[in-house]
């Protein structure tokens, strides 16, 4: 029986420790597995006779997939050059200037006409997606799709259950809305809370992907990750994000969803509220899969620290308007 | 890029965010949208992609309403949330929703806000 401490490189949250753990222990070659989150350290025992060196080869095989790796060195992190976010400023600040210019500009307001018909629903969708909505949704969904792109190898099937989840989410609680009518009245601070809860993630993820956060790692207690893991988490979590989107305050949304209780009947509800999710999809697919697409290249890290300037400012922007809207604090914006 | 016009573009951008977000500062305010008949004062304000005129100026001492006029109005702005008057409401899209404010007193501010809180607009007694 020999002993072994090995230091493991990728685990930034307490479930991974489980995890790790369930996966090893698993194994014949070697008992007694244990993971020290903090110091990213794996005891382990093993009976066999192979070096350490090979035991890590064999056993990186098996978490690998998951994004941890062992090695019996401890790995020096590669300090990124500091250039990258002197690069990543300007190119996000100039997105920022961008986006609120275009809030600024008339281009976004135009008439539709009287009724609202799906279609109608479909082009308030479109360009709600490029509207000061993107701040909250969009910043959401880059800011989460960037860091699960960081984290993660199979991101696509994230990205299309969180899509799936919101569609679903706009058609059945359209639906809804439809028949039961004002029974589920749509409340303004509840949307108002869910905002600032959203942008303060936002913001936290922002920090994290400019790398200012890599120190003290978010984590939650292993035992709601626990939690999420027997059910899955890595299929449910982005449903029912996507399922919340329904929720988050959105001007747009909010008089959609409006329109859907006053119709009165289920398909009407969910068709206006279906058109409208299916709008806003082209933008919000753009931003998770062209996340994905700059986080599988060479610019990768140029991408994420932009990502993180436009994220914190978008979750700054989301946070201030949210604190306003809730008579909090003064509004300091007024676009 | 090296690190000093990087900088230099930083600044820029941090300016013309500035300038974009504060365009309303020293905005004194119009009367044009003020009218008092019968003893009533009425202040109009238009929500569509925000709110127009940002800045109203009214008489203090006189029972106010305030009409809002939305007119194809999506966006936030159709979603009014005036806090010293606790009250939020869903401005349909085309209408003119009549508000009872109340009088006010000299000096006093009624804001107005969408619930999302990007846009804002005030009332000024005098």
């Amino acid at each position: 029986m020999k002993k072994y401490i090995f230091y493991v490189s990728g685990t930034h949250c307490a479930s991974c420790k489980i995890l790790i753990e369930d996966i090893l222990n698993k194994q014949d070659i070697v008992h007694n597995v244990q993971v020290d989150f903090k110091k990213e350290l794996v005891n382990l025992e093993t009976e066999s006779e192979l070096t350490p060196e090979e035991l890590v080869i064999i056993l990186n095989d098996l978490i690998k997939p998951n994004g941890y790796s062992l090695s019996v060195e401890k790995k020096v992190e590669i300090k990124e050059k500091q250039d990258v976010l002197w690069q990543a400023l300007p190119i996000g600040l100039f997105v920022l200037i961008l986006f609120f210019l275009l809030q600024k500009s008339d281009l976004l307001n135009f008439g539709l006409g009287g009724s609202i018909t799906p279609i109608t629903s479909l082009v308030v969708g479109l360009i709600a997606s490029v509207s000061s909505c993107l701040a909250i949704v969009g910043g959401l969904v880059l800011s989460l799709s960037a860091k699960i792109s960081q984290d993660d190898q199979s991101d696509t099937k994230t990205f299309l259950l969180f899509h799936i989840g919101r569609l679903g989410s706009f058609a059945l609680l359209g639906g809804l809305l439809g028949i039961l009518g004002s029974a589920i009245g749509i409340n303004f601070i509840f949307t108002a809370i869910l905002g600032i809860l959203a942008s303060v993630i936002m913001l936290l993820l922002g920090f994290n992907l400019i790398g200012i956060l890599k120190t003290n790692k978010i984590t939650l207690p292993a035992g709601v990750f626990n939690f999420f893991r027997k059910i899955e988490h890595r299929t449910l979590t982005p449903l029912i994000i996507g399922f919340g989107t329904f929720f988050l305050p959105c001007g747009f949304t909010q008089s959609m969803q409006v329109v859907a209780l006053s119709s009165g009947s289920f398909m009407t509800g969910m068709l206006i509220m279906l058109f409208f999710a299916l709008g806003t999809l082209p933008v919000l697919a753009l931003l998770s899969f062209g996340s994905a697409f700059f986080a599988h290249s060479k610019y990768a890290p140029l991408f994420f620290k932009s990502a993180g300037v436009v994220v914190i400012g978008l979750g700054l922007f989301a946070l201030l308007a949210g604190l306003a809207g809730l008579g909090i604090i003064n509004p300091i914006f007024n676009i | 890029m090296n690190k000093t016009a990087s900088i230099i573009l930083i600044l820029a951008f941090v300016i013309s965010l500035g300038i974009i977000f504060g365009g309303n500062f020293g905005d004194s305010g119009t009367r044009q949208n003020v009218e008092i008949k019968d003893g009533v004062q009425y202040v109009t304000v238009g929500a569509q992609g925000g709110y127009v005129p940002k800045v109203s100026i009214a008489q203090a001492g006189i029972p106010t309403k305030l009409i809002m006029e939305t007119s194809e109005t999506f966006d936030c702005s159709s979603s009014l949330v005036i806090k010293d008057l606790n009250y939020q409401n869903f401005l349909a899209p085309n209408t003119k929703t009549e508000i009872d404010i109340g009088a006010w007193e000299a000096g006093e501010k009624m804001q107005g806000l969408c619930s999302m809180g990007m846009y804002s607009f005030q009332i000024k007694f005098e």
